[in-house]
């Protein structure tokens, strides 16, 4: 005869219960997750290998750091990454430096019309709309025509002009957030409008100004379009070194692998380390406006 | 009182995104009137109207449709689908990443890495370690199972470039979904919980309506960066076969740097351009309503 079970029993069971759930559903987010990513993992293997391992796909194998050590001896290689990252730490710094103080007088700052802040907002954010193939044909004839293809600056203007809208957007939703008391109150106080901004406004939107930031140093590291057809081959970046090996079919797979693990890890790394503060970034300049 | 202070703060931004984009766009819409051809300096520069917009827009010989639709066809295939399928997915894997289990934030922050990774680079290694037919995983797992593997690439290019479209973005809608997901307040879950609600209804019926706002910033933007994407269309299929995985920016590339024409290249910029703005109008003013709706 089976007895009723006594309560004691019924809870364990509740809680075996949930107990296998948890485990099962941390197991399907995990294998979900590394599938996802499985290229980018076998990727990051494969660096590890000669390019005799490297022809069979396989994860068990003899490591070695031979085919780094080819890749970074490599004279074009360093070349392709001292022009990314003069392109990431110029276009970042400037974008700021022009972008942070314009969304600043556009929530703050008082102008003839009252409808100017709106509008020049407006015009600031239809930017990000517009697909780089629009500007290309004039900006590669004035690049031929000025030589300025020659140069690292060339490029350099084009991602500070195609970056500052993004750095308006999102530094934007920031100083709205700030209550425009506090401001009132510090140009009563005698403040000029710069020391507004870097002494009181800039300290409140702090995280705004990282997400920013962040966002345009990984869309400039990662950015080819211009790149490609910006820039001689003296000064392009590292997108276009790794567009070069798309006619190798399938060799010279422990050199792909080598040199991409070289060119997205520290976009990735930057980009992990910075995710909470993209998503409020993200979500407050879009969510709301 | 100061009165034009204020303008030195923005002026030189100002200046800076009017000269690299504004500007430019104006002198491309000029151009497209323009018979100009960079390699025929011979030829002189002349006013020829809309001449350059008809040769892509005409249909010559009526029931044969110019490449020039099957190209915007082809862009809007790519675009619209790679959108739903990183909404769909996107929406279901933000669903489980929610869940408080062990390691869940270890795998959300695995999951975001192909966001970060250049264009260039995941589409080589997708083609060189996964689609390649004889060193690649697709082609070594379909031969073990006996089966012959056909060169996707080739084949299926708009399968492969839709694809990888999805693999590389499905990541910002989980990034952007999520964080809607995680502001639903607390007391909501648990008083479903005593209503008795069953996870279909609490999620298609509860949290699905309280994120739109969310879901709309992901599509806006997805669409904003999806359809000017180049460089993985051009180390994967290049195009090809002939002209079925081109898009409308390819197209323009095409026309500058092969064909040298800048005429015809800034029609084509011109109605791309155009084509996004009426696109992204129409969804935000469609998102806009349904929002309104629910809210």
């Amino acid at each position: 005869m089976a007895q009723a079970p006594s309560a004691h029993v019924l809870h364990q069971r509740v809680m075996t219960r949930r107990k296998i759930k948890t485990i099962v559903l941390s197991v399907v987010i995990f294998a979900i997750a590394i599938l996802y990513v499985f290229p980018i993992l076998y990727m990051f293997l494969s660096g590890f290998k000669t390019e005799y391992q490297a022809v069979n796909p396989g994860l068990f194998f003899g490591p070695t750091l031979g085919t780094y050590q080819k890749v970074l001896s490599d004279a074009s290689m360093w070349r392709y990454l001292k022009n990314s990252l003069f392109q990431v730490l110029g276009a970042t710094a400037l974008s700021l430096a022009l972008g942070v103080p314009a969304a600043f007088v556009l929530v703050f700052g008082k102008f003839r019309k009252r409808s100017t802040n709106g509008s020049m907002h407006a015009w600031f954010i239809t930017t990000i709309l517009l697909p780089p193939v629009a500007v290309l044909i004039p900006l590669y004839t004035w690049y031929q025509k000025f030589s300025l293809d020659k140069t690292p600056v060339g490029l350099l203007i084009a991602y500070v002009g195609f970056n500052i809208p993004i750095v308006v957007w999102m530094v934007h939703s920031f100083f709205s957030d700030v209550p425009p008391e506090i401001i009132e109150a510090a140009e009563i106080d005698g403040c000029t409008r710069m020391q507004q901004l870097f002494k009181i406004a800039m300290p409140l939107v702090r995280t705004g100004i990282i997400a920013a930031g962040l966002l345009v140093a990984v869309f400039v590291w990662n950015e080819f379009f211009l790149a490609f057809n910006l820039t001689g081959i003296d000064h392009a970046t590292l997108p276009v070194y790794m567009s070069r090996f798309r006619e190798q079919q399938g060799m010279f797979i422990a050199q792909l692998s080598a040199s991409s693990t070289i060119a997205i890890l520290p976009a990735i790394v930057l980009g992990w380390m910075t995710q909470k503060s993209l998503v409020r970034g993200l979500t407050a300049g879009a969510v709301k406006g | 009182m100061r009165k034009k202070s204020d303008i030195p703060f923005a002026l030189p931004a100002i200046i800076v995104v009017a000269l690299m984009t504004q500007i430019p766009f104006l002198l491309t819409i000029v151009y497209s009137t323009l018979r100009w051809n960079l390699a025929r300096p011979d030829l002189p520069i002349k006013f020829v109207g809309l001449d350059n917009y008809l040769f892509f827009l005409n249909i010559p010989h009526f029931p044969a449709v110019p490449e020039f639709y099957s190209i915007v066809w082809q862009t809007i295939l790519i675009t619209g689908l790679s959108l739903v399928l990183c909404t769909v997915t996107g929406f279901l894997v933000s669903i489980l990443l929610d869940n408080k289990v062990p390691g869940v934030n270890f795998a959300r922050t695995l999951m975001l890495g192909p966001f970060f990774v250049m264009s260039t680079a995941s589409g080589v290694i997708w083609k060189t370690t996964v689609f390649n037919t004889t060193f690649g995983w697709y082609g070594v797992i379909f031969k073990a199972l006996g089966m012959t593997p056909v060169d996707l690439v080739s084949y299926h290019p708009l399968f492969v470039i839709i694809f990888l479209f999805w693999w590389q973005w499905m990541p910002f809608f989980v990034l952007v979904i999520l964080a809607g997901l995680q502001g639903i307040p607390v007391e909501l879950n648990d008083s479903m919980r005593i209503d008795g609600t069953n996870w279909l209804q609490s999620t298609f019926l509860v949290k699905l309506p309280l994120i739109t706002n969310h879901m709309q910033v992901a599509i806006m933007l997805g669409l904003v960066f999806i359809i000017k994407e180049f460089g993985l269309i051009l180390v994967t299929t290049a195009g090809g076969p002939g002209t079925r995985s081109y898009t409308l920016p390819y197209a323009v590339y095409m026309q500058v740097f092969n064909a040298s024409n800048v005429g015809r290249a800034g029609a084509l910029a011109t109605i791309t351009v155009l084509l996004v703005l009426i696109t992204v109008n129409v969804l935000y003013r469609s998102l806009k309503k349904r929002g309104e709706a629910v809210a």
